[in-house]
Parts: C-alpha cells; sequence; structure tokens
C-alpha cells in the first residue's frame, strides 16, 4: 500500500531523510520510531504530498506521491504532529468543512460527519467551538477529520501525545477499530510501549535512514540477542541450576537474588530465580520445565523473557539527531 | 585625607548606582531582548534600509544645494544657505522616519509574549510587569537611538558651515527623540489589546492621525473666533511635535528666536510616555494574570452556542464569507463598534463646520474628502488581504488545508473573494461621499463610474499583492509590512526620489516623473474628484502630464491604468498559485 524508495529529502545541507527504503502492506499497521529530528515528519509530509523529495520516490496505492497528488490526498487521510483548529468553527462545521473541501456531496455530508462523530464519541460535542475542545477532545476530532473521507492509508504523526492515560487506551482502542476497518496505518510516537501493543511491524530511523524495518520477533536476531527465560524454583535453586547447566541447548545459567516464596505459604521456604540463556537460535521452555520436574526440582514459574521496543530502539539507535 | 576617600567612595557608589539604573529599572528582559534582537535579520534589513536611505537623502539634498557655476567666494557665502538645507532635510527625515520605526518595532513586545504564552510564565518569576514594559521600550529604543545617532557626526559637520544654532539642532533631536518615545509607548501599549502586530501598528497610525491631525483640526475650526492663531499655535505646540517641529524650522529660516518653548513640549510627551506606560504596567499585570489562570480561554468554552451554519459552495469560500467584518469576540466588537460611531460622529462634524464655513460647495473640500476616503480604502485594501494564508500558517491549519484535494486556483480565488469582501466596507465612505453630493449636483455622476474603475484595479492589484507576500512569508506582520513596504514605494517613495534625483540631475523637467504619477491612484482620486466637484459642471481632468484633460481622454488613460495594474496584479496571482504549496510551514 506504501512503498518508498530511494526517498531523499535536504534541506540545504541538511540531509533531513537519506536514501529511505520502505514497504507498508495493505492492513498494517506500521509504527515509524525514532529520535527527534530523525526524519520521521518529513517522511510523512513528504508521503501526504506537502514536500517534494529531492530524490526518490514514493507511492501510495500505485500512485506517485510527488505525481499524482490529488489522487494522492484522495486516499490518504493525515493529522500532524500538531493540530491546527480554525477557532471560530464548531466541531460539526469543522468536519464539514473537510467533507466538502474533500468533494463529498452536500446531501451526503451529514451523515457521514455523524458517522465519524459517533465512531469518535464526539456526538456530545459537535456543537462546541474547535478551541474550546481540551487536548483531548481536539486529537480525536483530528482522527475524525482524517476519516472523513473514508481513506485507505492513514498517516498519524504523533496522535498520542499530549494526552492521559484514559485518552491514550481510547486512542489505541480507535486505532484498532480502524485496523479492524481495513486501514492501512502509518504512525510515529514517542510512547513506544503505545507502538508496541497495536503495531504489526515497526521501522527504526535514525540520521535520515531506516535502522531496523520489521515485527517484533524480527528484532532479536537483527540484534543478536539470545532468548532467555526467567525460571523461578522453590529452595536454594543449586540443583535447578546443575540440571540446567548440562543441556547442549543452553548457553548459561545464573542465579538471581534469592526471594521469599511469593504464594506466602509456611514450610515452602524462600525461592530463587534462575536466568537461562540459550544458545542463539535455541529456544526450548518445554525442555526447562521436563528437566527440572523429573530432577525433583519444586518448579514455582518459568517466564520467557519479552524485548521491550524502549530496549530495541535504544540498541539500535545512538541518539544522533540533526 | 580621609574626607578625599569618602569622597572618592561616594562618586565610586554614585557611578555604580548610574550605571545599574537602566538593568535594575529594566530587569533580565532588557538583557534577553537585546539578544534576540541581534539575532534578528529584520533588524539588520532595517537598519541597513535606513542608512541607505539616510545616504541618498543626504547626497542629493548635498548635491542639490551646491552653487557649482559662481565664484569661490560666492559659493563661500552660500555654504550657510547649504548648511541649513541639509541638517533641515535630515532633521525632517529622522523626525518622520524615526517613529515610524518605533510604531513597528513596538508593535510586538507585548503581544508575542501573549501569543507564545510566556507572559503567564514570567509572571511566575520575581520579574514585575513594570520592569517588563520598561526592559521591552528600552532595548528596542535604544535601537531607534543608535540609528539617531548615525547622523549626528553629519549634523557636527554641517554646522561648521554656519546657519544653524545649537539650539535649532538640539530642539530637532529632542523633539525627535520625545516623539519616539511617545509613539513607542503607544504601539506597546495597543500590543497588550491585539494579537497581530500590524492590528497594533494600525491603531497607533490611527491614534497619531487623531492625536496630531485631527484635534488640531478641530480646534483651529472650533476656536477660529475666540482664540488667536498665535495663541492657538502655543497651546498645541505643547503636545504636537509637527508643530513644534514647524515653528522651529520657520525660526530657522526667518532668523528669529523660536515662538514655542520646545522644552516644555518634551517634558509634556514625556509625562504622556510616562503615563501610557504606568496604564500598560497595569494592563499587562492583567494580561498576564488572566494568560496564567486561563480565564480567557474559559470564558470562549462558555459562550452560549449559536446555530450550526451547513457548509455550502466551495468550502474555503464558505469559510471566508462566514469571516466577521467585525471582531467575534464581544468586547472587541463593542470596542469596535463604539470607535467606529465616534469616527462616524467626528466625520458628521467636520461636515457640519464646513457647511458652516460655507466650504460644502468648494471642488478643494470635495478633494480633500474625497483622497481621505480613498486612503482609507486604500489602507484596509493594502493590509487585509495580506493576513489571507500567514493566518492560516501561524495556526497551522494550512497544511491540513493543502492535504485537501481542493485545488490551489480554487483556494486563491476563493481567498481573493474573501478578501475583496472584507476590505468593501472601507470604501463605503468613498461613494457614499460621491453619491450624497451627486445628489444637488455638487458632483457630476461620471465620477461614480471613474471610480469604481479606480477602485477595482486598485483592489485587484493590492489584493494580488497581499496574497503573493502572504503566500511567500510565513507571518502575518511581515507580509503585511511587505505589502505595505511595495504601496509605499510604488506610489510615494519611489516618485518623490526619482523627482529628487531628476531635479538634482536634469534640473529640468522631463515629463518621466509626471507621467509615472499620472499612474498613481490617489493622484487618480483628486483628478477625478477634482473635475466631478467642478462649479458648474464637469471639469477638465487636470493631469500631472498636462493634456488628457476632456472625458474620453481621461477615461481612455484610466483605462489604460487599469489595464496596466490588473496585468501586473495577474502576475502576482500567478505566482501566487505557483507557490501556494512552497514551505507550507
Amino acid at each position: 500500500m506504501i512503498e518508498i524508495k530511494k526517498l531523499t529529502k535536504t534541506f540545504g545541507s541538511l540531509v533531513a531523510v537519506d536514501h529511505l527504503d520502505l514497504f507498508i502492506g495493505a492492513g498494517d499497521i506500521f509504527g515509524f520510531i525514532g529520535p527527534n529530528g530523525a526524519g520521521k515528519t518529513t517522511t510523512m509530509r513528504i508521503l501526504v504530498t506537502l514536500l517534494e523529495p529531492t530524490y526518490g520516490a514514493a507511492f501510495i496505492d500505485g500512485l506517485d506521491v510527488g505525481k499524482k497528488g490529488k489522487e494522492v490526498r484522495r486516499r490518504v487521510g493525515y493529522m500532524p504532529d500538531f493540530m491546527g483548529v480554525y477557532d471560530d468553527l464548531k466541531v460539526f462545521e469543522y468536519l464539514e468543512f473537510f467533507a466538502a473541501a474533500f468533494g463529498i456531496e452536500y446531501a451526503k455530508r451529514k451523515a457521514i460527519v455523524d458517522g465519524v462523530l459517533e465512531l469518535t464519541d464526539l456526538v456530545s460535542k459537535q456543537d462546541a467551538l474547535v478551541d474550546s475542545l481540551s487536548r483531548g477532545m481536539q486529537q480525536r476530532l483530528g482522527l475524525a477529520r482524517v476519516l472523513i473521507h473514508d481513506p485507505k492509508v492513514l498517516i498519524l504523526d504523533e496522535p498520542a501525545s499530549g494526552l492521559d492515560p484514559r485518552a491514550r487506551i481510547e486512542m489505541r482502542e480507535l486505532l484498532r477499530e480502524l485496523k479492524r476497518m481495513g486501514k492501512t496505518i502509518m504512525i510515529s510516537s514517542h510512547i513506544l510501549s503505545e507502538l508496541e501493543e497495536i503495531c504489526d511491524r515497526i521501522g527504526i530511523i535514525e540520521h535520515g535512514k531506516l535502522v531496523f524495518s520489521g515485527t517484533l520477533e524480527e528484532i532479536r536476531p537483527r540484534l543478536g540477542l539470545q532468548s532467555k527465560v526467567r525460571v523461578k524454583v522453590l529452595g536454594e535453586g543449586i540443583r535447578a541450576m546443575e540440571l540446567l547447566s548440562v543441556l547442549p541447548q543452553i548457553q548459561s545459567v545464573e542465579v538471581m537474588a534469592s526471594q521469599p516464596s511469593s504464594s506466602g505459604l509456611s514450610g515452602e521456604g524462600p525461592g530463587s530465580t534462575l536466568l537461562v540463556t540459550f544458545k542463539e537460535g535455541q529456544m526450548a521452555d518445554g525442555l526447562i520445565a521436563r528437566t527440572l520436574v523429573n530432577g525433583g526440582v519444586d518448579l514455582l514459574s518459568l517466564q520467557p523473557e519479552q524485548l521491550k521496543l524502549d530496549d530495541a530502539f535504544l540498541q539500535l539507535t545512538k541518539g544522533i539527531v540533526h | 585625607m580621609k574626607n578625599m576617600m569618602d569622597l572618592e567612595t561616594t562618586s565610586l557608589r554614585w557611578r555604580w548606582w548610574a550605571a545599574s539604573l537602566l538593568p535594575r529599572l529594566a530587569g533580565p528582559i532588557f538583557d534577553k531582548e537585546m539578544r534576540v534582537s541581534s539575532r534578528r535579520r529584520r533588524n539588520y534589513v532595517l537598519r541597513f534600509l535606513y542608512i541607505g536611505l539616510f545616504t541618498f537623502l543626504a547626497s542629493v539634498v548635498w548635491l542639490d544645494s551646491l552653487v557649482r557655476s559662481t565664484s569661490s567666494v560666492y559659493q563661500a557665502s552660500r555654504m550657510a544657505a547649504a548648511g541649513q538645507t541639509i541638517v533641515t532635510a535630515i532633521l525632517w527625515f529622522q523626525f518622520l522616519t524615526a517613529p515610524a520605526i518605533a510604531a513597528v518595532m513596538l508593535s510586538t513586545s507585548i503581544s508575542d509574549e501573549i501569543y507564545k504564552r510566556t507572559l503567564g510564565v514570567l509572571m511566575t518569576t520575581p520579574i514585575g510587569s513594570f520592569q517588563i514594559v520598561i526592559g521591552k521600550l528600552m532595548s528596542r529604543l535604544l535601537q531607534i537611538v543608535l540609528l539617531l545617532a548615525i547622523s549626528l557626526p553629519l549634523l557636527a559637520v554641517v554646522r561648521v558651515f554656519g546657519g544653524v544654532p545649537w539650539s535649532f539642532l538640539l530642539c530637532g533631536l529632542c523633539v525627535t527623540l520625545t516623539t519616539v518615545i511617545f509613539v513607542g509607548s503607544l504601539s506597546l501599549f495597543f500590543s497588550i489589546f491585539t494579537r497581530q502586530a500590524y492590528a497594533a501598528i494600525i491603531e497607533t497610525v490611527l491614534a497619531m492621525g487623531f492625536l496630531f491631525g485631527g484635534i488640531p483640526v478641530l480646534l483651529a475650526f472650533l476656536t477660529d473666533k475666540v482664540v488667536s492663531p498665535p495663541t492657538l499655535m502655543r497651546w498645541l505646540s505643547y503636545f504636537n511635535p509637527f508643530v513644534v517641529m514647524g515653528a522651529a524650522m520657520e525660526a530657522l529660516y526667518m532668523a528669529r528666536p523660536a515662538v514655542v518653548a520646545w522644552p516644555l513640549h518634551c517634558a509634556v510627551m514625556l509625562g504622556l510616555s510616562a503615563l501610557l506606560l504606568l496604564l500598560a504596567t497595569i494592563l499587562v499585570r492583567r494580561a498576564a494574570l488572566r494568560q496564567a489562570g486561563g480565564i480567557v480561554d474559559a470564558n470562549r468554552g462558555t459562550n452560549p452556542p449559536s446555530t450550526i451554519r451547513r457548509v455550502q459552495g466551495p468550502p474555503v469560500l464558505w469559510k471566508e464569507r462566514r469571516a466577521p467584518l467585525f471582531g467575534r469576540r464581544k468586547l472587541r466588537r463593542v470596542a469596535e463598534i463604539v470607535s467606529g460611531v465616534v469616527i462616524l460622529g467626528l466625520l458628521l462634524l467636520t461636515y457640519g463646520l464646513c457647511y458652516r464655513a460655507n466650504l460644502l460647495r468648494d471642488t478643494e473640500t470635495h478633494v480633500m474628502y474625497g483622497v481621505v476616503f480613498f486612503s482609507v480604502g486604500v489602507l484596509f485594501t493594502v493590509i487585509l488581504p495580506a493576513t489571507c494564508i500567514t493566518t492560516e500558517k501561524e495556526s497551522q491549519t494550512w497544511p491540513l488545508l493543502l492535504t485537501t484535494t481542493v485545488s490551489n486556483w480554487e483556494i486563491l480565488w476563493s481567498k481573493f473573494a474573501g478578501a475583496a469582501r472584507r476590505c468593501l466596507p472601507a470604501w463605503v465612505l468613498l461613494f457614499a461621499h460621491t453619491l450624497v453630493f451627486m445628489g444637488p449636483g455638487t458632483i457630476h455622476p461620471i465620477a461614480v463610474v471613474h471610480l469604481a474603475l479606480l477602485v477595482a484595479w486598485v483592489v485587484f492589484f493590492l489584493t494580488s499583492t497581499g496574497l503573493y507576500f502572504s503566500t511567500r512569508l510565513r507571518h502575518t506582520t511581515t507580509a503585511v509590512i511587505a505589502n505595505v513596504g511595495l504601496a509605499a514605494g510604488l506610489w510615494a517613495v519611489f516618485p518623490l526620489f526619482l523627482a529628487i534625483f531628476l531635479g538634482v540631475m536634469t534640473k529640468t523637467s522631463t515629463g518621466v516623473i509626471e507621467t509615472y504619477m499620472d499612474l498613481n491612484p490617489f493622484v487618480h482620486a483628486g483628478v477625478i474628484v477634482n473635475a466631478a466637484a467642478h462649479r458648474g459642471g464637469l471639469g477638465t481632468y487636470d493631469w500631472l502630464q498636462r493634456g488628457m484633460g476632456s472625458l474620453s481622454d481621461a477615461t481612455c488613460w484610466m483605462a489604460l491604468t487599469f489595464a496596466v495594474y490588473v496585468s501586473v496584479g495577474l502576475v502576482f496571482l500567478t505566482r501566487a498559485a505557483a507557490r501556494l504549496r512552497n514551505n507550507p510551514f
């Protein structure tokens, strides 16, 4: 749905986007991550025809954004990082204005505006002046505006910035709903945990270059990270360590600090936590459980270590900004 | 010895106190403003322009004052007169330009802080509102004082020729300086109430026009039977710098002592400035507290809801049509209506005075009204179109509009129509005056046709250039200044300098300047009304280049001017359309 080929954008001597290649499939939610000044917003602005690329090309639904601007705009809904509002318009009027701007017929507009107001839960605010809305409400209105012409692609530049936790959760739910409606969504955010939960794929950009693109699972081998499992056993954990260390799939076993038993039952004694690191490309949770149970160790829990998006982001980027 | 040491310590203390007075008065704001101003390109451009104009004027006046073809004894004897001319020209140049620069520079002083929401933050620091006001004023005035100081060496050198007493120089400089302080204070005061700098500039200009132009004219009319002209002049001289400068100039050329006491005038102007600054201090604090407490937004949110209006026709045009001709906020709307009523009342008073003096049948009276009303129309038309797109850029709605499927030309024509619509009320006065006096036959009906033609091209041209600058530039104030600068350059500064230059170089009329001036819309307005308000029917059209006095010839010339300006306007409009999507942020 979105294809970017060798996209480059320079502002004088500053290279904002540097030979960027990217592909986002139809119906995907793609998280676009990078430090401030990495080139995320510039890339998005090129995709929505606000900027022209210096070199390279970008295609949306097979249309060249540099050459077929009007057709591209018909297919794309763009929400900028800072949403400007016409301070003398009401919510309904604001949305109808953009409906008219996208060439929607007068007879159909009311139904469409009512529909997006309902979807974004703004029906009760339709008579309010746009600039009297709270930040969260304005963001919702921005999303409503983006949906007014039913675009195939949504490009959202930090839609959750400045929102409180409740509004963020609501925004996340709304995005999931849009995915169910079949929209392709490109979303940038600094709140990485937000993206982790909703994105199918992510792209990490730094210094105008894409340093990674793929699923979260694909990041692990890219970073040369081995799988780890956190194992909690009853007692000292020495026996468990002996049993696991000899397994050929396991590279190392470390005893982490002993903790009191979480169950709190008397007579259980303190529990121990072991961090088991598999050799690269190896992962066998079942083997650990079988080995420990057969060896007579009381296994309390077994939890694979998750690679957090924050960790991947920190490891892949150097914090270089323009 | 101890006394000596005590004296030295006291002297040091005094010097330290004096040196730290300004920073203590103005606080960190002064320091911050000085740093920021050194990084602003527009300040350097302003200085460059000022010095360029100053040098050009000084050179031209110098060349014009030189006596070339006579004996050296005669030349030496004429140097005093040359010195007088040069000093007079420089002082008038400074007197007219420095207050204008002050009005522009101070117009953003408080509004910037309000717009960027930093005023409320400042109030959470130990900085007081007095320090904010004084810091802003002093930092910007300092730059104007530097510009004034540029002329001092030249003035000192020219004084060697003789003929110019020190008192005259001192009077000119002090009156200019106090006028600058007053105008700067006025601009700062208005900047508390408006978000846009151009609005503060216009309000300052109108206030100055009323104070220094309107009041003297009214006083002259109202007191002509009671007060003698010298007494009236003395009264006016206390608060009118133009009167003081005029009187000082007259005294210089007539070689007699000045009739007005300029030190008293300077003291009055400083007192008025202090009063304005005191008011500004109080109001700045209120504005800051209002911002910090969010009272403005709260009021805005609780406005009673009116009906929702459906979007009909082209959306951008609908939006432009919807924009109110008067302010949306209740207080502002009331203030504007009250101001309108006051202005209208004063206008009717002038008509009444003219009627009493039996001047309403005089051609000159109608030419004066025609040109004044025409100027009001031009003022609005030169400003409003330049704000159309930059205001959208400033409120960050411009990128949203550009990502819709509305075409460039549709956006541009809608903006054009919206701007023209907002300008129309400003032209009502001109046509109302013409129509009212057409009834009793004082003004010939053809004036309506000619004025309509004139207004049409003026609106088209200025709206096109305004839209061009609005697409090209990022800030509303810069776009407005650019459009005003273009109009002023084209119709005032360029012909003035061309006339001076040609006058110096050729000493005879070449006809170039006259032809150029006959393309000037103000000349058109004057010529049209002059011919139409002629006693005993339609008179001849007195163009500067002579000829074309008949109705058909004059109409042809007007049509030709129309074609020239509309063509140039179309070029600007085409460029605006081409640039519409460049630099949308």
